[in-house]
């Protein structure tokens, strides 16, 4: 029968707002002819019923949508003429799209069967940017701008993955991290030989819940990382390989922590002075307060939570151990901002977030802050202020059962403490008769590596003297 | 809660305050025995009488001049433009008389102006326009621009409880099409509060308005590429959530601001230059803008869908800030 | 052909008792014309000291009309005069010192020095504040009674507009929408034939603006606007048949505005004929007359009426010029009213 080209008969849209219709009566029954503009169908829709007159004229070969059917605008209702001259069931409404509603608003005759299709819509209104292709390597946002300042990372040392090897902000915060570039796997160091003199990479010092008797230990002195690293000297150029070898980029910090160390050296007179300490009392008061801390404030009053309430103390009666020079000028402060060197994971940095105003703070107050700093550098949340301003800082290289060692100071201050491992000794002690016996006794050596430049032997040594009898004679009310 | 149209929300915040609050008035072209040209009050004046459904005149001037002085006079006045788009017959009262009232004479002007917006459905250009930006440039107006039916309802009961005038663009493309949970109770959406349509990291969007749709749409699309984009539907234009807009830049460091009014001059302007002047050190690439072209809004359907912004415009406009 | 009625001159004592005004009333409205002409010619000196900033405008001519007008409103009723209806603000109980303030921009003005001129307006005295648009507060004043009506209140609005701004469609749709509704207003057109330099000629095809009334379905009425118990007889009328549920009026007042449009302009378009003819009937002078042939208006009286003038217009000089200038931290304070602006009795 019909051999023309199919038109379709759409649910128009009666009014702007307009979404859907229903069908309320088919005013012609499949296989019935129809002419143009005859009416052919009732529709009723949200604002008003109306006759839908037929868009083509043909037989009505497909009824698509019943009586009753309420349907999207745009919806194909039914079939005028086409190669489907025998009536087929009906199958389900198609959905509706913005052109067929627009097509069902357009005229259409016997002369033009169909509405023409809208073409492609013009070229849309947002034009991609041309891509950068140079200077991207160069480039760098005021965000990474800003986290590399406050990170002292050089964003030329970062492997972009933006546009033309941008440096983007998700770069350089991957980058601060891991120390290596953000999405390159390619780059995965290898684990390096373990270093002959240094001490292994260990957890950092503060960890509340670190094992017993030793707090961690991490390398020997602690880095400004925050502090905007200078240029480095041009290094020479690498040579290749040597079998057996594997080259990896030094990250910005690690570049950092070589300055510094450098530097440090250069500056301070280091000159380490150790002392042994009688734990005992310390012990005892911190098995009787582990519970209650761990259980009502959720630290633990690790032993350098005990050496830092205890060198903070200290510190207050010799200013210039807490002090620093300062060209010709001797600084000293009537508080201490104690600096704890934190280990990032896998012994690729160092961190030396810094406790303010740390004689004011009892041996709680210490623990949770100690905590607080040391956890929140692990998980990269310490701002800007926090790794700044310190005035001395203790080291804690205990954890491996190390028990000296010469930490190299944090410039510009005067002195480093280092702490050690809690060993059980046997110790010459005096019983109540007054005779000398050996006891078991839970000792840790102590370091105080101070600027010769600025602090004299004998001052260092009644420095550990007091520091070693605030330790002995802990009475767990003063604190 | 029941589900409504956005439609079907405006009618029942128009209701709730009228029947809560004799004072409040609506009057338009057609609001009356017809129930207003997208039917909003359709019902009012059978409950409500034909002096609180007011049909007026042909004359927007005399309408909101009107709604002025019953507002001076203790009224709550709810105009009803037929089309946005008539509101240049009215700009003088707006902007000359309601708008400035406080300020220099210390008389509030408590007025809603209804204004069914936006295209998408070949208004042309006299039916389809989205004039906020005209009047976010206006001191002493507020312009609220609700997205989903709930905030249709709660800030049009905040419009009309303002004590100063408020432009309230009610998208007309969103009318019978979205549909949500709407409290049956009275409440009151804040003015001048943003919304986040979609929590992401990567990229802020902030638009709002039908685009909030679109923007979804392609927010979608680019979260199987890996990359998240949190919308914020800013609800209100004049007060904008300013604060909101930063803190998500902030976050993510890369913006796109997204509208269906045209470019140059549009309130996305206003909000890339905040974005810059108070959030630089915090971006990671350009801010981006994708609105209309600057033409009238064209009336056929190929030549309007390449006027309006359609998804693929926003994924590729996404893309692009992602790739930066 | 004239459409509007043109109303009579107002003859004697008895007739204005009619009206509504006593003896002691008719000496008050003497008052008021007089205090409004002094506030304006205060005005020009002010503003030749250099103590008005911008431009100013008077309403010379126009003392009668606005004052008429106002005397013949009721306590509740409201209006939206315009710059040259200083005697409206007068009549409702503007204090003098604050218009002053007002012109000098100090912080004390009813504006704060947000806004200059007669762009002010008291709302507690059922004022609301004129904008330059003319004529935007004629679809405003249709808004009041709007309101009146729908909550059913005997109170009427009054408009006020020129004949330059009837040309415009403001004017136009609040006549349409106040007569399809008969709400309670009475529009007064202040006809002093001259908007800015255009004359009535170029501004209106018609005899008169108040012909107009007819096509909008309600009464038009001409008065002489320099005599002031004429045009207070007329807006008695209109504004209590709106009162009554009559619907609106339109007032044409015609006077001759015997200045420039403002300070800057010497009005050198207007004949000098022109002001030698209007000037005979000059409005005080000629209501002066009236009084002391109608209602026996002593010299002691009189001298006591203009000594208690002056006197109020240097006190109010002096209290103006004490008023502090507005802080410029204050610029940015109240573009949006707050919940609580809205405790006023309108507002209840």
């Amino acid at each position: 029968m019909a051999t023309t080209e199919a038109i379709d008969v759409v649910m128009p849209q009666m009014g702007v707002s307009v979404s859907e219709g229903t069908i309320t009566k088919w005013l012609k029954q499949q296989g019935e002819q129809v002419e143009a503009d005859e009416p052919l169908l009732e529709i009723s829709t949200d604002k008003v019923d109306t006759e839908v007159p037929s868009p083509g004229s043909g037989v009505l070969t497909e009824i698509l949508v019943q009586e009753g059917q309420t349907v999207d605008v745009g919806t194909k209702l039914a079939v005028i003429g086409g190669d489907g001259a025998q009536a087929q069931a009906p199958s389900p409404p198609e959905p509706a799209t913005a052109e067929a509603a627009a097509e069902a608003q357009a005229p259409s005759s016997a002369e033009t069967p169909a509405p023409v299709a809208p073409t492609q819509p013009a070229p849309a209104p947002a034009e991609p940017e041309p891509a950068h292709s140079t200077n991207g390597k160069t480039f760098v946002s005021p965000v990474v701008a800003k986290i590399a300042s406050e990170h002292g990372v050089d964003p030329s040392q970062v492997e972009g993955t933006g546009r033309g090897g941008r440096v983007t902000k998700k770069d350089i915060l991957g980058f601060i991290e891991t120390g290596a570039p953000a999405e390159s796997p390619t780059a995965a160091p290898q684990p390096a030989p373990a270093p002959a003199a240094a001490p292994a990479p260990a957890p950092a010092p503060a960890q509340p819940a670190a094992p017993e008797p030793p707090a961690p230990a991490p390398t020997p002195a602690p880095a400004q990382a925050a502090a905007p690293a200078p240029t480095p000297a041009p290094a020479p150029a690498p040579s290749a390989a040597q079998p057996g070898e594997t080259f990896e980029p030094m990250t910005a910090m690690r570049k950092g922590i070589a300055e510094h160390m450098r530097r440090s050296l250069d500056t301070s007179a280091h000159v380490t002075s150790a002392i042994e300490v009688d734990m005992s009392k310390v012990t005892a008061i911190r098995a009787k307060l582990k519970n209650e801390y761990q259980q009502s404030y959720g630290v633990n009053p690790t032993y350098l939570i005990f050496v830092a309430r205890a060198a903070a103390d200290t510190l207050r009666e010799y200013p210039w151990i807490n002090g620093e020079i300062r060209g010709d000028q001797i600084v000293t402060r009537n508080y201490v901002n104690l600096g704890f060197a934190v280990e990032l994971a896998d012994g690729k940095g160092l961190i030396v977030p810094v406790v303010k105003n740390a004689e004011g703070l009892n041996l709680l107050g210490m623990a949770r802050a100690v905590t607080d700093i040391a956890q929140r550098a692990r998980d990269k949340k310490l701002l800007p202020d926090e790794v700044q301003g310190g005035t001395f800082t203790i080291t804690n290289p205990g954890g491996y059962g190390t028990f000296h060692g010469t930490p190299v100071i944090s410039q510009p201050q005067a002195g480093i403490l280092g702490t050690y491992a809690v060993v059980k000794r046997p110790w010459v002690v005096q019983d109540d008769l007054g005779q000398d016996v050996i006891a078991i006794r839970p000792i840790m050596n102590l370091t105080l590596t101070y600027d010769h430049r600025l602090v004299d032997g004998a001052l260092a040594g009644r420095f550990l003297r007091d520091l070693r009898h605030k330790l002995e004679s802990w009475e767990e009310s003063t604190y | 809660m029941a589900e409504l149209t956005y439609l079907q929300a405006i009618s029942d915040g128009l209701r709730t305050e009228m029947r809560r609050d004799k004072r409040v008035f609506v009057i338009g072209e057609d609001v009356g025995v017809y129930g207003g040209a997208f039917k909003v009050t359709l019902g009012f004046q059978e409950e409500f009488g034909h002096w609180r459904v007011m049909d007026a005149p042909l004359a927007e001037t005399a309408i909101v001049g009107a709604c002025t002085g019953a507002a001076i006079m203790g009224m709550r006045p709810v105009a009803e433009m037929q089309f946005a788009d008539f509101i240049s017959c009215a700009w003088d009262h707006l902007v000359t008389v309601a708008a400035k009232q406080r300020y220099r004479a210390g008389t509030p002007v408590p007025i809603t102006v209804r204004l069914p917006s936006g295209g998408g459905f070949s208004g042309g250009p006299f039916h389809s326009q989205n004039p906020e930006s005209s009047f976010a440039h206006i001191p002493g107006l507020k312009c609220v621009c609700p997205a989903t039916p709930e905030d249709a309802k709660g800030l049009l009961i905040s419009a009309i409880e303002d004590p100063n005038p408020v432009l309230y663009f009610e998208h007309k493309h969103l009318y019978r099409r979205i549909k949500g949970e709407v409290p049956e109770e009275r409440y009151t959406v804040p003015i001048g509060k943003a919304r986040t349509h979609r929590d992401g990291d990567d990229l802020s969007l902030i638009t709002w308005g039908a685009m909030v749709y679109t923007a979804e749409e392609a927010a979608q699309q680019l979260e199987s590429d890996g990359v998240s984009v949190e919308i914020l539907d800013l609800r209100t234009v004049l007060p904008w959530d300013k604060q909101a807009v930063l803190d998500s830049v902030r976050k993510t460091s890369k913006a796109l601001v997204l509208h269906e009014d045209t470019r140059t001059g549009g309130f996305g302007a206003e909000i890339a230059a905040t974005i810059a002047e108070e959030a630089f050190e915090d971006l990671d690439a350009p801010v981006k803008r994708i609105a209309a072209p600057d033409t009238p809004v064209p009336f056929s359907p190929p030549l309007e869908k390449a006027f309006i912004p359609q998804v693929d415009d926003v994924v590729a406009g996404l893309r692009d800030l992602a790739e930066y | 052909m004239a459409i509007a009625r043109e109303a009579e001159p107002v003859g004697s004592l008895r007739e204005v008792r009619e009206a509504g005004l006593d003896r002691e009333d008719l000496l008050g409205v003497y008052r008021s014309m007089l205090l409004t002409r002094g506030i304006e010619e205060r005005g020009h000196i002010l503003y030749r000291q250099g103590k008005i900033p911008g431009s100013f405008y008077t309403g010379r001519g126009n003392e009668a009309a606005s004052v008429g007008v106002a005397t013949a409103m009721g306590a509740d009723d409201v209006g939206t005069p315009l710059h040259r209806d200083m005697g409206v603000h007068v009549v409702r109980g503007v204090e003098p010192w604050r218009i002053f303030a007002q012109y000098m921009g100090r912080a004390d003005g009813p504006t704060k020095g947000r806004d200059g001129n007669v762009h002010m307006a008291d709302s507690k005295l059922g004022l609301i504040a004129m904008v330059s648009h003319l004529p935007a507060m004629l679809p405003v004043a249709v808004g009041c009674a709007l309101a009146f009506r729908i909550r059913d209140e005997k109170r009427v609005a009054v408009g006020w507009f020129g004949e330059g701004a009837s040309a415009r469609g403001d004017c136009h749709e609040a006549m349409t929408l106040a007569g399809v509704r008969k709400l309670p207003v009475v529009f007064v057109c202040d006809n002093n034939q001259w908007a800015y330099s255009t004359p009535t000629h170029l501004e209106f095809a018609t005899e008169h603006v108040a012909d107009r009334a007819e096509a909008y379905g309600f009464d038009g009425v001409v008065v002489d606007g320099t005599d002031v118990l004429a045009v207070y007889r007329e807006a008695k009328r209109a504004i209590e048949k709106a009162r009554d549920g009559g619907g609106p009026t339109l007032i044409e007042s015609l006077t001759l505005r015997m200045e420039g449009h403002a300070v800057h302009d010497d009005a050198f378009y207007v004949p000098k004929e022109m002001f030698e003819r209007w000037a005979e009937n000059d409005p005080i002078e000629r209501f002066r007359g009236w009084l002391r042939e109608n209602a026996d208006m002593s010299d002691e009286e009189e001298d006591e009426i203009n000594a208690d003038v002056k006197k109020a217009l240097n006190d109010a000089l002096r209290r103006a010029e004490d008023s502090p200038l507005p802080d410029p931290s204050s610029l940015a304070d109240g573009v949006y009213a707050t919940p609580e602006d809205l405790d006023t009795p309108h507002h209840k």
